[in-house]
């Protein structure tokens, strides 16, 4: 089970609820991140569009978690009052598979990395948020773009294997408007706990309109 | 000049879409599923994209007071949670973005005059790029926007409470389009919009 860092963001609900992923992913509310809740849990993901303030107050939960030889995956934005590296914002770029398919946000990958392993270019990059201008001393870089700037890396400093990583395959995936994300969600699901997802990714209505405490259930 | 309160989970870039300028002071309340917050200040409450809503429907209660004292909540997100009297938000995968297209159905107030319907179809040529899944709409609430299959897109809900209601199918939409889209079209018309939305449903509280 891979225990997904929710900050009650839609598209990070989405993503849990989905048949295809519901076995797989279990929600921790962000303020209610404690020993407990880690408990059990083969590996953390960290999507895009966390709460660094609440992250940077639990940090050592994370650091705890590594220590024990698990795995963290960060998406997206990351704060450097709890990671050792340095994110930037940078502007989004979700069209250039119209505008300019040949030049892509993602200009080098490492296809050896198990996240990466078969996958089409087109598939390891869809969109950037941000780009890290400083990592950890040691950690492995697997993704640049083309002003040689890292956009996933990875780390066994801790313990455990840190990946971070501008890209934001949970948000965007259960926002569900790039229908090709299976691909690498899949594979880094895989990657995470050892267990493909399988299924399609379909919703229940009786998901929605749902009471706060059922959401998190 | 309006008061308007912004709830934030801290997500990055959010108070880059809400900056105060001379027509609306922007307040932005932490929420983190346990603190409760005094709405009386504001005339209007923002739940923006990317809200945590937990929390927000932890604060179902606080909402539902502000609405019956006659106050304006604009919500541009996907509510998963319950705390929207009458209305409900779905997500759906169902239908391709490609064949997305949107209408205006019912507009009173005239919230799209001389804006692009367009700009919130397509940005750079991709058809349904601005909002996900669909509303479930209360019985006297107008559907303002609808997609092709004809379902409700932004509502407008003034007769579920005392108070008025701007829903919109987890469409963005911010005082300044900063970070949402580098198309100046669309830009200015959701900019535009929103705007709109402010001198027509807003109602600032009179200063004794």
């Amino acid at each position: 089970m891979i225990g997904l860092i929710f900050n009650g963001v839609w598209s990070q609900y989405t993503f849990a609820r989905a048949a295809k992923y519901r076995a797989l992913y279990r929600l921790i509310y962000v303020h209610d991140l404690d020993a407990t809740q880690l408990e059990g849990l083969e590996a953390l993901v960290i999507p895009f569009q966390s709460n660094q303030v609440a992250l940077s107050a639990r940090k050592e939960l994370i650091y705890d978690f590594l220590a024990a030889g698990k795995k963290v995956f960060v998406e997206g934005d990351s704060s450097a009052s709890w990671l050792d590296a340095r994110w930037e914002d940078r502007p989004v770029n979700n069209y250039w598979w119209v505008t300019d398919p040949d030049n892509p946000p993602v200009s080098a990958t490492d296809y050896t990395h198990p996240v990466y392993q078969g996958l089409k270019p087109r598939h390891a990059c869809w969109h950037t948020h941000g780009a890290y201008t400083r990592i950890p001393e040691g950690a492995e870089i697997v993704q640049t773009n083309a002003a040689g700037e890292v956009i996933s890396w990875q780390t066994g400093t801790y313990g455990g294997t840190l990946f971070a990583t501008t890209l934001d395959p949970v948000v965007e995936h259960g926002i569900q408007q790039i229908t090709h994300l299976d691909n690498y969600v899949d594979r880094m699901t895989a990657w995470l706990c050892g267990k493909t997802p399988a299924g399609e990714f379909t919703f229940a209505a009786a998901d929605f309109g749902v009471t706060p405490e059922r959401a998190l259930a | 000049m309006l008061q308007a309160a912004v709830y934030s989970n801290q997500i990055v870039g959010l108070e880059d879409y809400f900056q105060s300028n001379p027509k609306v002071a922007y307040h932005f309340l932490i929420v983190d599923g346990k603190t409760r917050h005094d709405l009386r200040p504001y005339d209007l409450l923002i739940v923006p994209n990317g809200t945590d809503q937990i929390a927000v429907g932890r604060l179902k209660r606080d909402i539902h007071a502000f609405l019956d004292a006659g106050k304006t909540v604009f919500c541009f997100d996907g509510w998963f949670t319950d705390w929207v009297p009458g209305n409900q938000w779905v997500m759906d995968n169902s239908r391709k973005t490609i064949n997305i297209r949107y209408t205006v159905r019912s507009d009173r107030h005239g919230l799209f005059d001389g804006i692009s319907v367009e700009d919130f179809t397509f940005l750079h040529g991709m058809s349904g790029w601005w909002a996900c899944g669909y509303i479930n709409p209360a019985p006297a609430a107008d559907v303002v926007l609808e997609d092709t299959w004809g379902r409700a897109i932004i509502v407008l809900d003034e007769h579920t409470t005392p108070g008025t209601l701007l829903l919109t199918a987890s469409g963005p939409l911010g005082d300044s389009s900063y970070g949402l889209t580098d198309n100046a079209g669309t830009f200015a018309s959701l900019a535009r919009f929103y705007h709109r939305l402010l001198d027509r449903l807003v109602i600032p509280t009179p200063v004794s």
